[in-house]
């Protein structure tokens, strides 16, 4: 009797034991107690699309502050006192202190939010909780496309020029949560990464909500199917695959047509509306919402800022190219996006963007758009054929929603100024000539436009990375 | 055994009384003597053999025993003695008036406590150090762990070059080297070197043994290899400190009340600093009056400026800024205690109360503790009880010691009308200068830092006697303590002169809960059988548990320095928000110990235990910890039989793996927190706080030991050697990772560390009379100890990049290297024709170009041997003993040289200087100079030429005590009184000269103890 007692007891003790040890910390959320809940899951997911709202991502570097001074498209000043570490950028001296820091912050926080895309993807593996509806495979599919957004970035902007040097070493990716650093691999395998998880995104994103034919549940602030399929298209345009890069941009088009993302009212834009439509938010395949938008406006664009200290774009390229020069350039001051985001102060025009719509409760104020349907006309444009002419039908129908006459030929500087035009400010630019390996756009006078070199277009890896 | 016996023996003496009421009774009636001073024997117990009848001596050492007169032989024993065997023939009476006892030498002082059981030393196989109140006290009454440090060079108290002797800063202290990557504290608050401390059997803290009055303390146990720590399993790889404080002893009422009085002066003579004449001397030099640009107006501002301070030099002025911040500290502590009762009941009341002044102003350290010790006993079963009630309250200087080294001499303390003023220099409008503020505006403000504490300790003991051999104990003890820390700095402080008027000042407070606690269930066996075999064994189950909570926050906007309750600021610095930290950490396991000793000749202990702990990921949450040591009494041996010269000679030896849990609480799991800077339509966000390693495993220390115990030349020579070696696999250190891992650390296992080491102890007493009361001692003990890292590739490559690229790091990293060694790149001496540093590359050419990748070991600060010499001479009472540190063969980097000779930029040439700046500097009339040529602009790198042998004698205690002899003391009605006067760190001798003491400087001190008991 006694020893049964004691043999319980025993048992007892050890199995209490491994449960009494098993501490959940109360001021930090602990893995298990997040991962218990559905809603678990997509707090963590929001939490991933709220941080890529930071500066270091697309809050500003990755959009309209560094990726864009790169792409030359905003005058910066010589005087160091105004301009200071703008300057070394403008001439392409990555190796300062300032921009080797800058470029290690975002390269971490990329990553960062990589590890928590794959510790949210390991967790939905090996999860039991139930998910009301499709929730499984959006919040799966999300997490993915996410996944390889960022990758693809970070390959854009630190791989090689991947026409020239595709099997370069470039940058390494992480597909589960691991302990272990992964090698850098070569710049095509890569790619091929990228796209077998956009792929597999857009499989699980079948049966999305907004197939359905239209914006519903703000999926448009979500990498739902269209997006993802965009970013195929982006992303197979970039490696070179001109093939499925129409196929997916013709895609979204055709959704487009559908009534999904309609070309933006021109009454909301043109004829100095009230309260205009500045990001032609119905054209918006994906965009972050930033509760804090118009910072980027107050701390870049503003005219109102010390004067010169603000990013416009050059006088004589506005009035001579981009929105000025008639039918050899394509540029007309009629062009919707002239007339609703450059507005005059003194003898400059200054950018409009990014300024709050008077509604201030609107979703639309908080949008930084990531990409745009106005993208997949000009991709579709680039990759219907090799003859580029074979693309004006895409180019005069995007130009025609803009406002603007077609345009007789299509050369790659006409095409080039479509895409400034488009998607200027969003940090597109700079990755376009990168792509082509073309000269960058700064002025009229193409000698003081830096030539492409490798020195130019490949960020070298960040300090975070090589030394540890 | 011989406690059982006496515990047996109590329990008899109890009912004796009762059986003695017959008819033909004899009386037997003496008194118990001790043989060295003739001193009466309080509490002996004078008993028949059969232990039918027994009565303890009184104060006075007499007894009175009634027996029936008939042949009895009667045993007189008492702990710590000797037992007396004399035959009573039922009539010699006469010859128990008097009984002699002796002095055990191998009972009292050689009971080795590990916390969970006792062991004779003599049996046990062990390697540990056990020192009594006396000896501690001996050496210093400022702390136990001050003691210790002068007791035993295993047990090392590191000396803080930036905390110096801040009474409110703890110590970093290492048994026996570190086991650890350095740089874990860093990260995690807690020193993963730290032993671990046992306070009357319960798991305590570094603070809590500090804080506690040495004169409640009975004894001290360090125990040091594998075989004594094991039982302590995954907590043990850095060795265990084991405090036990004192039981009250029975008998009717006793008050003792023990003071100590000291005086603690600041140690300045490390610092060499420039007087005024000097330091304007050495501006000149390096052309701090000399207008860069030619601009021939500054020029005429700084001739102006330069001429003005010349003027005040001829004045006089030569102001020594390193007396103002200090002052003569006054320490005094208190101790009463009451104790008293009788077999069934005992009791003991005490107040402890200290105060210790620092030799800075305005820090002190007050300690108040109550303590109530219960120990009731009926049949088999005894409770005991110890209940603490403590009360810290500690304030600190608000400006660091550095901030008056800083101050130029040429400066005045005061302005006209000795108004303290806030700037020494400031910069006349338009002239780009940094203002120079005056240490003393920001300490006469109303600024503080300051801290509380209460908490209690109770510790409830159940013991049950199953059998003579065996006994059953469980024990819980629970520990709450709350801190309370604040700090305010007036809004008039030279910190916040650039923020707005409603920002200026600062108030912080942070409360610290912590409650912690621990149980544990133990069954402990022994028994001799056969006469020859004797068995212990301890076998138990423990649990604990440790909750930490930090809560924290600042407000800013104070508008007058006089008032300065909280109530007063103007709200909280914008961004900032509510800190909270928690840390829960539980540990579970079960353990085992044998000991068997054949004959008291072969020795053979073991200890297995079986480790749980929160802090391990849950694939690694369990461990094994497991010892074995071996010992051999040779002295024991039928050949030694007859012989008279050792009286112990043992060889032992142990293997064992105890590990090391300091580690913070949540590193094995992830967590995840919210993104509290935005929310967006679709609600809160969640994302990734912490990684955690769940693979993470358990840090262990492999722990070899052999030794040997000596006692010859009737006890006067006694000699204990170690060597040991210990190999610490896995490590756990915190990794830079590549930022692509998506975090730039993780705690993760790598590489080993690998350390050797030996000590060795002589005690020689060339005159040894104990019982005339006379006794000389002569004593050296010196350890040695290398460690080497292996296996870590290159793991730690951040940490060697990160070292190489910052001004001081000289500690690196690789396969082979010590974590001790200083890394840099050797340096030829400074060229006599160019003044410029020759530098000796890696394939010893030489070269004047540094390149950080010729760096080589140039020095190891472990010194290759350091230990203790001291003598101690008793005599009749008085008592007189020296200690002196001694440490030969080590190296440091002289950050003195390198900072304050070369290396002074722009700012720092505003600043005081070592007078050496000034002397033995490279100019074309002085080309044989050991420092460069004087120059603000020059960056100097680190070299071997700042690498000097460290070398050193320090007086560490001087001690002369005397005990009043019995007749004198019953004069005054006490029982006993005995006084002591100590000096601590009475001098350096040192063959380099580097500052110590940066914010706070070392001390000495002089502290007199009284100790009377009525």
């Amino acid at each position: 009797m006694k020893r049964i007692v004691i043999i319980f007891f025993i048992i007892f003790i050890s199995l209490s034991c491994t449960a009494w040890l098993d501490v959940k910390p109360y001021d930090k959320i602990s893995e298990d107690e997040l991962f218990s809940k559905e809603d678990g899951f997509l707090k963590h997911l929001n939490g991933i699309y709220i941080e890529l709202n930071r500066d270091m991502l697309y809050g500003s570097t990755l959009t309209v502050e560094m990726l864009e001074i790169m792409g030359g498209s905003y005058v910066i000043g010589t005087d160091n006192s105004i301009w200071g570490n703008y300057k070394d950028l403008a001439e392409y001296n990555y190796g300062t202190q300032y921009w080797r820091a800058r470029m290690n912050e975002t390269w971490n926080k990329a990553y960062s939010l990589i590890l928590n895309c794959n510790l949210l993807l390991e967790n939905l593996e090996k999860t039991s909780v139930r998910f009301t509806g499709e929730n499984y495979k959006l919040i799966k599919g999300e997490a993915l496309a996410l996944r390889a957004m960022l990758h693809f970035d970070m390959l854009r902007l630190f791989g090689p020029v991947i026409s020239r040097n595709p099997h370069q070493k470039s940058i390494p990716y992480y597909k589960e949560y691991t302990l272990t650093p992964n090698d850098l691999l070569a710049a095509s395998e890569v790619a091929q990464e990228i796209t077998n998880d956009l792929l597999e995104a857009r499989i699980l994103l079948a049966n999305d909500p907004i197939r359905e034919g239209a914006v519903t549940g703000n999926r448009n602030l979500r990498l739902n199917y269209y997006a993802v399929a965009a970013l195929l298209a982006r992303t197979n345009l970039y490696f070179g695959d001109k093939e499925s890069a129409y196929y997916y941009s013709t895609e979204v088009i055709r959704a487009a047509d559908e009534g999904v993302f309609p070309f933006v009212d021109r009454s909301l834009v043109t004829g100095s509306p009230e309260d205009p439509d500045r990001i032609f938010s119905s054209e918006v395949i994906f965009a972050l919402s930033h509760s804090q938008r118009n910072t980027l406006f107050k701390n870049y664009y503003d005219p109102s800022r010390i004067p010169n200290y603000v990013f416009r774009m050059d006088n004589s390229l506005m009035s001579n190219l981009i929105f000025g020069g008639g039918a050899m350039t394509g540029g007309n001051q009629d062009d919707y996006r002239y007339r609703v985001n450059w507005v005059a102060t003194g003898s400059n025009r200054y950018y409009y963007k990014y300024a709050d719509m008077n509604d201030t409760g609107s979703i639309v104020n908080t949008m930084i758009p990531m990409i745009r349907l106005g993208e997949m006309y000009l991709i579709a444009a680039e990759s219907v054929s090799d003859d580029l002419d074979g693309g004006l039908y895409y180019v005069n129908k995007l130009r025609a929603a803009r406002g603007v006459a077609a345009l007789p030929s299509l050369t790659q500087e006409n095409l080039q100024y479509e895409y400034i035009r488009e998607l200027y400010s969003e940090g597109q630019i700079f990755f376009m000539y990168k792509r082509m390996f073309s000269r960058i756009l700064r002025s009229v006078n193409e000698k003081e436009n830096p030539q492409p070199s490798d020195a130019l277009f490949v960020v070298p890896l960040p300090d975070s990375e090589t030394e540890n | 055994m011989l406690n059982f016996r006496y515990i047996l023996l109590t329990i008899f003496l109890f009912l004796g009384p009762m059986l003695t009421a017959q008819d033909h009774m004899a009386v037997l009636s003496g008194k118990v003597i001790d043989s060295a001073d003739g001193y009466p024997i309080v509490g002996a117990a004078v008993m028949t053999q059969d232990s039918k009848y027994g009565v303890v001596t009184d104060l006075d050492g007499v007894f009175e025993l009634r027996i029936p007169a008939e042949p009895y032989e009667i045993l007189v024993s008492c702990i710590g003695y000797d037992d007396v065997v004399m035959f009573f023939n039922g009539k010699n009476k006469s010859a128990f008036s008097k009984i002699v006892m002796k002095v055990n030498a191998t009972q009292l002082d050689d009971v080795v406590v590990t916390g969970v059981y006792e062991r004779k030393k003599e049996s046990f196989t062990g390697a540990s150090a056990t020192f009594k109140t006396d000896q501690l006290k001996s050496v210093g009454s400022a702390n136990v762990l001050q003691s210790l440090k002068t007791l035993d060079p295993s047990f090392k108290m590191m000396e803080s070059t930036q905390f110096g002797s801040n009474p409110n800063m703890m110590p970093d202290i290492e048994i026996r080297g570190k086991t650890s990557v350095v740089g874990l504290k860093e990260e995690y608050g807690t020193d993963p070197n730290q032993p671990l401390f046992i306070l009357d059997g319960f798991e305590t803290t570094l603070e809590t043994i500090m804080n506690l009055n040495m004169n409640r303390v009975a004894s001290v146990t360090i125990l040091k290899d594998a075989a004594s720590t094991a039982i302590y399993g995954s907590k043990a790889s850095n060795g265990v400190v084991v405090v036990e404080t004192k039981a009250p002893s029975r008998g009717r009422l006793q008050l003792s009340y023990k003071g100590d009085f000291g005086l603690s002066l600041a140690d300045l003579s490390d610092y060499n600093l420039m007087n005024s004449r000097e330091k304007l001397d050495f501006e000149i030099l390096a052309g701090v009056y000399k207008d860069k640009s030619g601009n021939p107006f500054a020029q005429v501002r700084l001739d102006n400026l330069r001429n003005e301070r010349l003027k005040e030099i001829e004045r006089g002025v030569d102001t020594y800024w390193l007396s103002e911040p200090v002052r003569p500290g006054f320490t005094h502590k208190h101790n009463i205690y009451a104790e008293g009762g009788e077999d069934k009941i005992r009791y003991g009341i005490g107040l402890s109360y200290g105060n210790v002044g620092g030799v800075m102003k305005e820090s002190d350290r007050q300690t108040l503790e109550g303590n109530v010790d219960l120990i009731y006993r009926t049949g088999k079963f005894q409770f005991s009880n110890k209940l603490t009630i403590n009360w810290l309250d500690t304030t600190n200087p608000t400006v660091s010691f550095a901030e008056y080294a800083y101050a130029n001499p040429y400066y005045r303390k005061y302005g006209k009308d000795g108004v303290i003023e806030k700037y020494l220099y400031y910069p006349e409008e338009g002239v780009e200068d940094y203002p120079v503020a005056n240490p003393l505006w920001n300490a006469h403000l109303n600024n503080w830092d300051m801290s509380s504490g209460f908490g209690f300790t109770n510790n409830f003991i159940f013991e049950w006697f199953v059998l003579e051999e065996l006994r059953m104990r469980a024990k819980f003890g629970i520990t709450k303590q709350d801190d309370d820390e604040q700090t305010r700095l007036s809004p008039l402080h030279s910190q916040f002169d650039d923020l707005g008027e409603t920002e200026k000042g600062l108030y912080t407070h942070t409360q610290i809960k912590d409650l912690s606690y621990e149980g544990d269930v133990s069954v402990t066996y022994g028994k001799l059988i056969a006469k020859k075999h004797m068995i212990n064994a301890v076998a138990g189950f423990n649990f604990s548990s440790d909750k930490m909570q930090v809560y924290g926050y600042s407000a800013n906007g104070f508008t007058d320095d006089q008032f300065d309750a909280p109530s007063f600021a103007n709200g909280y610095p914008s961004g900032d928000k509510p800190d909270y930290n928690e840390s829960l950490k539980r540990a579970a396991s079960f353990y085992i110990n044998g000991g068997y000793a054949y004959s008291d000749r072969y020795l053979l202990d073991f200890n297995y235990r079986l480790d749980g702990a929160s802090m391990f990921g849950t694939g690694n949450r369990f461990r094994n910890t497991w010892s074995v040591g071996l010992g051999w009494n040779i002295h024991k041996e039928p050949f030694m039989k007859d012989n008279e010269f050792f009286s112990l000679l043992k060889l032992r030896s142990s293997v064992g793996n105890p590990g090391n849990q300091n580690f913070s609480a949540y590193q094995a799991f992830s967590t995840y927190k919210f993104n509290g800077w935005m929310t967006n339509i679709f609600g809160a966000g969640v994302i990734l706080n912490a990684l955690g390693n769940t693979d993470l495993a358990w840090q262990e220390t492999t722990n070899y030991d052999v030794g040997v115990d000596l006692t010859f030349w009737g006890e006067r020579i006694n000699i204990t050697a170690d060597y040991y070696w210990k190999d610490t696999d896995p490590l756990l250190a915190v990794i830079t990772t590549p930022g692509s891992m998506g975090v730039t650390s993780v705690a993760m296992n790598a590489g080993s560390q690998k350390t050797r080491g030996w000590e060795a102890a002589l005690r020689i007493s060339p005159i040894y009379r104990p019982s005339e009361g006379i006794n000389w001692n002569l004593s050296v003990n010196a350890v040695s100890v290398r460690s080497r890292y292996a296996d870590i590739g290159d793991s730690f490559s951040a940490l060697n990049e990160s070292g190489k690229t910052s001004l001081y790091g000289t500690t690196r990293y690789y396969d082979g290297g010590s974590p001790t060694a200083i890394w840099a790149v050797r340096s030829a001496g400074i060229d006599p024709a160019t003044g410029k540093e020759l530098f000796i590359t890696k394939d010893g050419t030489y070269s004047f170009t540094y390149d950080i990748d010729d760096e080589v070991v140039v020095g190891d600060t472990q010194p290759k041997i350091e230990g203790l010499f001291g003598t101690m001479l008793y005599f009749k009472g008085l008592s007189v003993s020296c200690y002196f540190r001694y440490r030969w063969g080590g190296q440091l980097f002289n950050t003195s040289l390198f900072q304050k000779v070369e290396n002074i930029g722009t700012e720092d040439v505003y600043n005081n200087q070592d007078r050496r700046a000034l002397y033995d500097r490279w100019s074309e009339t002085n080309r044989e100079a050991y420092f460069k040529g004087i120059s603000m602009v020059q960056k100097t790198e680190k070299s071997s030429r700042f690498v000097m042998d460290d070398n050193a004698v320090i007086g560490e205690s001087f001690n002369i005590g005397y005990e009043f002899p019995d007749r004198i003391v019953r004069r005054m009605h006490m029982g006993a009184l005995n006084v002591q006067l100590t000096m601590t760190d009475v001098f350096r001798a040192t063959t380099v000269r580097v500052e110590r003491g940066i914010d706070y400087p070392f001390a000495r001190s002089v502290t007199l103890a009284v100790g009377v008991t009525f």
